[in-house]
């Protein structure tokens, strides 16, 4: 063991930046013990208490700076000593920016950025309604994704909004497009005379992105509302506020609403808006029975149809549509000449990440006269399907998401689940969905591919049917052509739309 | 139905500000929308029921009555004029005090959980005063119920560290001056200085010695010069000190070199015998923090101005007792909010680690509750090792602060942030909202009875506090 008392004459350093040497002294390995203080009494005493003690402390004034170190070697000691130098020639960079490194939040960005209309929210549930609330505090309309709000929280929410003319988009809203801006999960579209009101994530991704890549026609703004919003709870409270705004923007011809499985009474009264709004509307309401349509309110079947009718409405055309399935374009879709001969388990099993993509196919199916089950508990990633029947699978659903990403972010539970379906031989026709657009997957198909590939190779037979829709457009991110290509080159049914996959799987069934 | 707001967001340019999942803005930066990126701290710490309460407190129009409460609190606080007009004996001048009454830092605590520091100042002072001759029977006297114990705090005091005040003991007198609560007075004994000191818990001679020297000695010298002299204005000598150096709490070498200035001349024309004058000086030349026992009260009649405005969210009082914590809010003035005292994240003295190291002690967090002390680290470039090491770490502190306070002191200003008002006024909504406790610089102490001070560092109060006090605002609006 080695020791080092070292006497400085009139090296004044202050006792808070000395207390901060020894500790840094002390943390050099094989350093047992390191003082370093002025020489006052009170001090000497300390040294004297730590065993330090000598001649040199003998004429120490208050004045004088006194090292003492204690190491394993005398190597240690030169290496405290050098450290000690480095420590007081001193000098560390000062950036000059006080406040970096300074985590921003959510009031001070609100006061510093006057300019600032909308507070996006995607902080976890339990959070979700106060933020809301602050952001409504400071008069800022607010794009709400989290879920796990409750209803009380939202009524309140959307209530107090609507007093001040704010609009909160959600909870678990999951898209809106606003002054050419997609937040959340929004596809990339053209501007254009079509405006969107919609409670559903999906079902508005699927219609603005035909409504531009199928009709060629473009979106003024798509307003999402939340899930709930024409629930008899909420009274379509922001349904309404957007609807008013949209038939107050010049720049909106024609507006649509998309909305799953509205309240029938909230459904009437949206109806007496939507009567009163002096633009001409489409409806898809999913779940429901469609309603007659009237002079300027048309009531559509499907997304597609409500797509459709939008772009006539928005061309001045008349609302006729064709029987025909005139946007098929080279696939054509005719069961005999996909099933090449053939013979395909009449078993159907859909595995959708989009939610109201899987509710209108599973509606649509149920109005073919096929049964399908959409279980409620997750099914397992592996062993012997555990359901019976036609199956229509959301794996996005909570019970498949707790603690993990959305699938339309992270494909790992949905390929597990084309894998271990694919390969069970009691299954002849394969449906999904893939939707682009920004902060989805940024290239879904390879892993799809991948998927359906491993499953065909387990099953070791060719009568496994694989369908798929796109939802998205060509301005998108992921590119929509490419997707589509890897898809097909896999000999995956590239369908253009969701309501058509469905379709052409019923028909695979019959 | 208002459309206008609506209108004027579909208009665009968007700019928005995002909270939580970056990947939810990506689109929109994509489409060269302005996106101005949050980072998000669960307020209230995350418990629904106290979010929803605290949401409530933010919205209009209870909001608006709270604002406009804490914006009287903090124009009370900055037109007081606590002025030094004296010194005298606590038992003559301190309300409520008395020979039986031993007043301590802190919120009440009984003997039985008093820690180490403050039993051994108990005894120290019992021994001080003749009520006991050794330690023992100090400590039996203590136990015995005969003397009663009782927060500085209820009596217009306060004390650092250990804050044991006995009835012999002098004290400065301090008084508001001005604004609606002048005439006001608080209350403080005169430092003792470093080392082996009661306010540590020590009680050996030398600290009794001391303590007669300050009864005998200094006590009536510094009565005296402050009779001669008059008045001393203690926030324009906390002004200059934050000019140079000082942040008045663990650094007051320039406010005390102020008050030396101030003092000494009078000293030496009124103070008496050339000889007590002439010790009185040389203590407290030797003494950096003699000041803080004036800041320190100070503080306290800028706070008891705030005392009992209704709505008021601010607090008027931290204090610790080296077991407990305990906050008390403007609007509920005497109401502690209490919970465990923390330890001090620190540097040590030689010899000592956190192992010796008791629990967080003292009135002195009286400052921080002011505005500065840790408030004002930027101010005191020299102790800057207690934030971290680097002068911007203690710039970032103040800026910190000023996140959970609901104004600036413009007399109180920090040169190295462009001489910005000190943050001031520690709203208890704030606090919740923004996940950020209040930073206190404070003295370590050892937590045996008897050893003295170890180190120093900085603290902060228990989360407890906040959120009793956040319940406790929410009943009183309700009711």
């Amino acid at each position: 063991m080695k020791e080092k008392l070292v006497v400085r004459k009139g090296a004044y350093h202050d006792s808070a930046f000395l207390m901060r040497v020894t500790r840094q002294l002390k943390g050099i390995s094989n350093i047992f013990d390191a003082v370093v203080v002025m020489g006052t009494p009170m001090n000497l005493e300390l040294l004297a208490a730590s065993n330090f003690m000598g001649e040199a402390l003998e004429s120490v004034t208050p004045m004088d700076m006194v090292v003492a170190l204690r190491g394993a070697s005398a190597d240690a000691i030169a290496v405290a000593e050098q450290e000690l130098e480095k420590l007081l020639q001193g000098g560390e960079q000062q950036t000059g920016d006080e406040s970096a490194g300074l985590p921003i939040d959510l009031t001070t960005a609100l006061t510093q950025n006057p300019d600032a209309q909308l507070v996006s929210v995607s902080v976890p549930g339990t959070y979700a309604a106060y933020v809301a609330s602050r952001a409504l505090d400071a008069d800022r309309h607010v794009f709400l994704f989290s879920d796990n709000v409750s209803v009380e929280d939202e009524l309140a929410l959307k209530t107090r909004a609507l007093e001040k003319g704010l609009f909160v988009m959600g909870p678990d809203c999951g898209t809106a497009i606003i002054a050419g801006v997609g937040l959340g999960f929004a596809n990339r579209v053209r501007q254009g005379r079509i405006g969107v009101v919609g409670a559903s994530g999906t079902g508005m991704q699927e219609l603005t992105s035909l409504i531009c890549e199928q009709e060629g026609e473009g979106i003024s703004q798509a307003i999402g509302t939340g899930g709930r919003d024409l629930s008899k709870a909420i009274g379509a409270r922001m349904t309404d506020l957007g609807l008013r705004v949209l038939a107050a923007d010049p720049g909106t011809d024609v507006i649509c609403v998309v909305a799953k499985h509205p309240a029938d009474e909230v459904a009437d009264r949206v109806h007496t808006i939507l009567e009163g709004l002096g633009k001409p509307v489409v409806v898809r309401y999913m779940g429901n029975a469609v309603r007659p349509s009237t002079s300027n309110v048309f009531y559509a079947s499907t997304i597609d149809e409500a797509a459709q009718a939008a772009a006539r409405l928005a061309r001045g055309e008349p609302l006729t549509f064709s029987k025909q399935c005139s946007g098929c374009g080279d696939a054509c879709f005719k069961a005999d000449k996909i099933k090449e001969g053939r013979v395909i388990p009449k078993r159907l099993i859909g595995l959708y990440s989009g939610g109201s993509l899987a509710y209108e196919a599973a509606l649509f199916l149920q109005q073919k006269g096929i049964a399908v089950h959409e279980p409620k508990v997750a099914m397992k990633s592996s062993g012997p399907i555990e359901f019976d029947g036609n199956l229509v699978i959301d794996t996005g659903e909570d019970f498949y998401t707790v603690g993990k990403p959305h699938p339309m972010v992270d494909q790992t539970v949905r390929c597990e689940l084309i894998e271990k379906v694919g390969a069970d031989k009691s299954v002849g026709v394969l449906l999904l969905d893939v939707v682009l657009g920004d902060g989805s997957h940024a290239d879904p198909a390879p892993e799809l591919v991948a998927a359906v590939n491993a499953a065909k190779a387990a099953r070791g037979s060719d009568d496994l049917l694989v369908l798929a829709s796109i939802t998205g457009t060509e301005l998108d991110p992921q590119d929509l052509s490419r997707q589509k290509a890897i898809l097909k080159a896999a000999g995956i049914l590239v369908a253009p739309t969701a309501s058509k996959a469905a379709r052409i799987a019923s028909e695979l069934l019959a | 139905m208002d459309l206008s707001k609506g209108k004027q967001l579909i208009e665009g340019p968007l700019k928005l500000v995002g909270l939580g999942i970056e990947s939810i803005v990506e689109g929109a930066k994509a489409a060269g929308a302005n996106v101005v990126e949050v980072t998000f701290q669960p307020p209230a710490g995350g418990d629904a029921t106290r979010m929803r309460a605290l949401a409530k407190l933010f919205e209009p129009p209870l909001a608006e009555k709270i604002d406009a409460a804490n914006q009287i609190a903090l124009e009370r606080l900055l037109e007081s004029r606590p002025t030094l007009v004296g010194v005298g004996v606590a038992r003559e001048v301190i309300p409520g005090m008395s020979d039986d009454l031993i007043l301590h830092a802190g919120p009440p605590i009984t003997w039985e959980r008093m820690a180490g520091p403050l039993r051994g100042a108990i005894i120290g002072g019992l021994i001080y005063e003749g009520k006991a001759t050794t330690p023992e029977e100090a400590e039996a006297l203590a136990a015995s119920g005969k003397i009663r114990f009782d927060p500085c705090h209820h009596h217009h005091a306060v004390g650092p560290m250990a804050g044991v005040v006995t009835a012999s003991m002098p004290v400065w007198i301090v008084e508001d001056m001005a604004g609606a609560n002048a005439g006001n007075r608080t209350y403080c004994t005169l430092n003792e200085g470093l080392g082996k000191v009661l306010r540590f818990g020590a009680y050996n001679d030398e600290v009794v010695t001391r303590l007669k020297f300050i009864e005998r000695t200094l006590g009536p010298v510094l009565g005296r010069t402050m009779a001669g002299r008059g008045p001393i204005d203690l926030k324009m000598i906390m002004a200059q000190a934050l000019q140079m150096g000082d942040e008045g709490h663990n650094r007051n070498r320039a406010g005390t070199s102020l008050l030396f200035r101030e003092l000494a001349p009078a000293m030496v024309r009124f103070g008496g015998e050339a000889e007590d004058v002439a010790k009185c000086l040389d203590f407290i030349s030797k003494n950096d923090h003699f000041i803080l026992n004036l800041t320190m009260p100070m503080a306290k009649c800028m706070l008891m101005a705030t005392e009992g405005i209704a709505h008021a969210t601010v607090l008027s009082v931290m204090a610790r007792n080296g077991t407990d914590f305990g906050i008390q809010v403007a609007s509920m003035p005497g109401r502690w909010f209490t919970g465990p005292a923390q330890l001090i994240r620190g540097l040590y003295f030689p010899g000592f680690t956190d192992e010796h190291a008791n629990p967080d002690i003292g009135d002195s967090a009286i400052t921080e509750t002011a505005g500065f002390g840790a408030f004002c680290m930027a101010a005191a470039p020299a102790i800057v090792q207690f934030v971290g090491g680097t002068v911007n770490d203690a710039l970032k502190n103040s800026r910190q602060m000023g996140r959970i306070t609901v104004g600036k002191n413009s007399l109180f200003q920090i040169p190295a942030l462009g001489f910005e008002g000190s943050p001031t006024g520690i709203d208890v909504r704030l606090v919740e909202e923004k996940n950020q406790l209040p930073v206190i610089n404070t003295g370590i102490a050892h937590k045996a009875a008897g050893v003295g001070q170890v180190g120093a560092g900085l603290v902060s109060p228990p989360w407890e506090c906040f959120h009793q006090a956040l319940t406790a605002i929410v009943e009183q609006e309700n009711a």
